[in-house]
């Protein structure tokens, strides 16, 4: 596994991109994950938003950056739900806040990596949707492991080609 | 303190903005009070529980963040459908279209064919009807073709000497005459149609029976030459063939008077311009009479025996009649040859036969003449011998009956006595 030490970190650049992907970016990852659906069906097993806070947390490599683009995100994706608003920006709030604490140590290059983080982001993303509603708001939520682990596998697999994708739109100086 | 904010910065940041959250999650969903849990429960239940003012908010932000998008996507997901049904994916429009092309041309081909079989199955079913109802023998034929020539109307039926046909038989369809064999080959023939310059038949008038001759025209009309000048012919007047020519048989249609014309040539004859019955550009099936004198179907025998029944029953009554005249003038020519004309009908032995119960050969009495006073050698019945009258009636002198001296004394008779009983005392 490539350089998993703090020191090699260091000796990186960090990434940065224009703004215009800061917000065009996220935004498109919304609307694909509203508008996808309506293509796919009952097959549109994937978390685009997550995967956003996930890309560019592990980039960043700043837990605060990361947090506020998983409540942004989340809050935004609760909007468009009939539920509470503020689920959906806990989980992703708390996996935002993970993965760049995950990638000041580690360096996520290696593809396998990112499809192995994307994966159990996500379905630590889905754990905490189940906990927040079902826990602490006391609501009651069906839950199929099945379908979150096919949404895990999905945001993976989206991952694996989005992520290069997105890594050529960095500011190389 | 300043370093632990500052070394904790993060998870400090984490917690806050997760703490918020919560709250705000706590804040919507809220437990209600036993009162307002009954009308939370309705609430539900109808659908008109709301969000408050800022969840409104924030979920009008993310629809109005999202919906533009979406707007646009669909549009140019409606776009991008139309552009490959369209424009793009016609891969095998070209083809199909070539296809469909096809099928349309073959379609109305057969459309055509169809047509022109139900026009021809109509014109055979008349032609067929004529045939039947024709008493003489005639042979289809088929139109193949024509001369080619404006000045030369002529036709190829696809019949010939091995069919039978010969020149100079007539050529008809179910609307009237067509034409004639002029030259027989043997499976085709050549047919002279009557508006041809050099054709001729002899025609006549339906109505006020005036002869003439047909033929046609430079501009291949058709026309009757040779005829008088006459007021009585119209427009429309009926032309039938007259049947002297011994090519067409008479009565058959020819056409319709159409208008009048002075013959160029000599102004005492007039030209009758004719519309053909039958449409002598547009045949396609005619029929040769191959035989004139043809024997008559069964049916029309019947009839005209019953008709010759009829008719030999009255001539037979006439016949009768005519022999009982012919027998009283006869008679009375027997009796007063002098008085009656031979060659003059007789009217009572006419009025007595067409009694019904009448005998026909007993003529009624011959009226009696006045005996003559004085009888000479010029009177009737007049004997030279005797010197004496003899009476017309008997035939006996009247000096078999009574004396010469006594006649005078006698009155002239009553009709219907007898001079023997007159001439008793």
């Amino acid at each position: 596994m490539t350089g998993i030490a703090t020191d090699y970190r260091r000796e990186l650049d960090i990434r940065r991109y224009p703004l215009a992907v800061y917000v065009l970016v996220p935004l498109a990852a919304l609307v694909l994950q509203a508008w996808l659906p309506r293509l796919l069906g009952r097959f549109a097993y994937f978390d685009l938003p997550l995967l956003v806070v996930l890309y560019f947390s592990l980039i960043r490599r700043h837990p605060i950056h990361g947090t506020l683009l998983g409540a942004i995100l989340g809050i935004l994706q609760d909007g468009l739900t009939q539920g509470a608003i503020g689920i959906h920006g806990v989980a992703n709030s708390v996996c935002g806040f993970l993965a760049a604490s995950l990638g000041i140590r580690f360096v996520v290059e290696n593809a396998l990596l990112r499809v192995a983080m994307n994966f159990a982001f996500t379905l630590l993303a889905e754990l905490l949707v189940v906990f927040v509603t079902r826990g602490v708001l006391g609501l009651e939520m069906h839950w199929n492991l099945l379908a979150q682990v096919l949404v895990a596998a999905g945001n993976a697999l989206i991952g694996l080609v989005l992520f290069p994708l997105l890594d050529r739109l960095q500011i190389r100086s | 303190m300043e370093s632990f904010f500052s070394r904790h910065r993060n998870l400090i940041v984490l917690l806050a903005v997760l703490l918020a959250q919560i709250i705000g999650l706590a804040v919507q969903v809220r437990r209600p009070t036993r009162e307002q849990a009954a009308s939370v429960a309705q609430r539900l239940a109808t659908g008109s529980l709301r969000d408050q003012g800022g969840v409104m908010l924030l979920r009008l932000w993310a629809a109005g963040l999202v919906t533009p998008p979406e707007r646009l996507f669909h549009a140019i997901d409606i776009g991008a459908v139309h552009l490959w049904s369209g424009y793009l994916d016609l891969v095998h429009l070209r083809g199909q279209n070539q296809q469909l092309q096809k099928t349309i041309n073959q379609l109305r081909l057969e459309q055509a064919m169809l047509i022109e079989d139900a026009r021809q199955g109509q014109r055979l079913q008349a032609l067929l009807h004529f045939q039947q109802s024709y008493p003489g023998k005639t042979l289809p034929a088929q139109v193949i073709g024509t001369s080619g020539n404006l000045q030369s109307h002529l036709l190829f039926i696809d019949k010939g000497s091995a069919d039978g046909l010969r020149t100079d038989m007539a050529v008809i369809s179910a609307d009237g005459i067509v034409g004639k064999v002029r030259d027989v080959f043997p499976h085709t023939a050549q047919v002279l149609l009557i508006n041809d310059q050099t054709s001729g038949a002899g025609v006549i008038l339906e109505k006020t029976r005036i002869r003439g001759i047909l033929r046609g025209d430079a501009n291949g009309q058709t026309e009757v030459v040779g005829i008088l000048a006459d007021s009585r012919i119209q427009p429309g007047e009926q032309v039938l063939t007259a049947g002297g020519d011994q090519i067409f048989p008479r009565g058959l249609a020819v056409g319709t008077v159409t208008r009048v014309v002075r013959d160029p040539d000599s102004s005492a004859f007039i030209d009758v311009i004719l519309r053909p019955a039958a449409a002598l550009d547009h045949l396609d099936e005619v029929l040769v009479l191959t035989d004139l004198q043809s024997e008559l179907p069964a049916e029309m025998e019947q009839d005209i025996a019953a008709s010759q029944q009829q008719q030999g029953a009255a001539a037979s009554a006439e016949l009768a009649r005519e022999l009982a005249r012919r027998k009283a003038a006869e008679e009375l020519a027997e009796r007063l040859p002098g008085l009656t004309d031979p060659n003059a009908p007789v009217a009572s032995g006419t009025q007595s036969a067409t009694q019904p119960g009448s005998q026909p050969a007993t003529p009624p009495p011959a009226p009696r003449p006045i005996p003559t006073l004085h009888p000479d050698r010029f009177s009737p019945g007049y004997d030279a011998n005797s010197g004496a009258a003899t009476d017309a009636t008997s035939g006996s002198t009247p000096a078999q009956t009574a004396s010469p001296a006594a006649a005078p004394a006698t009155r002239p008779p009553a009709s219907g006595q007898k001079p023997q009983q007159r001439s008793q005392p």
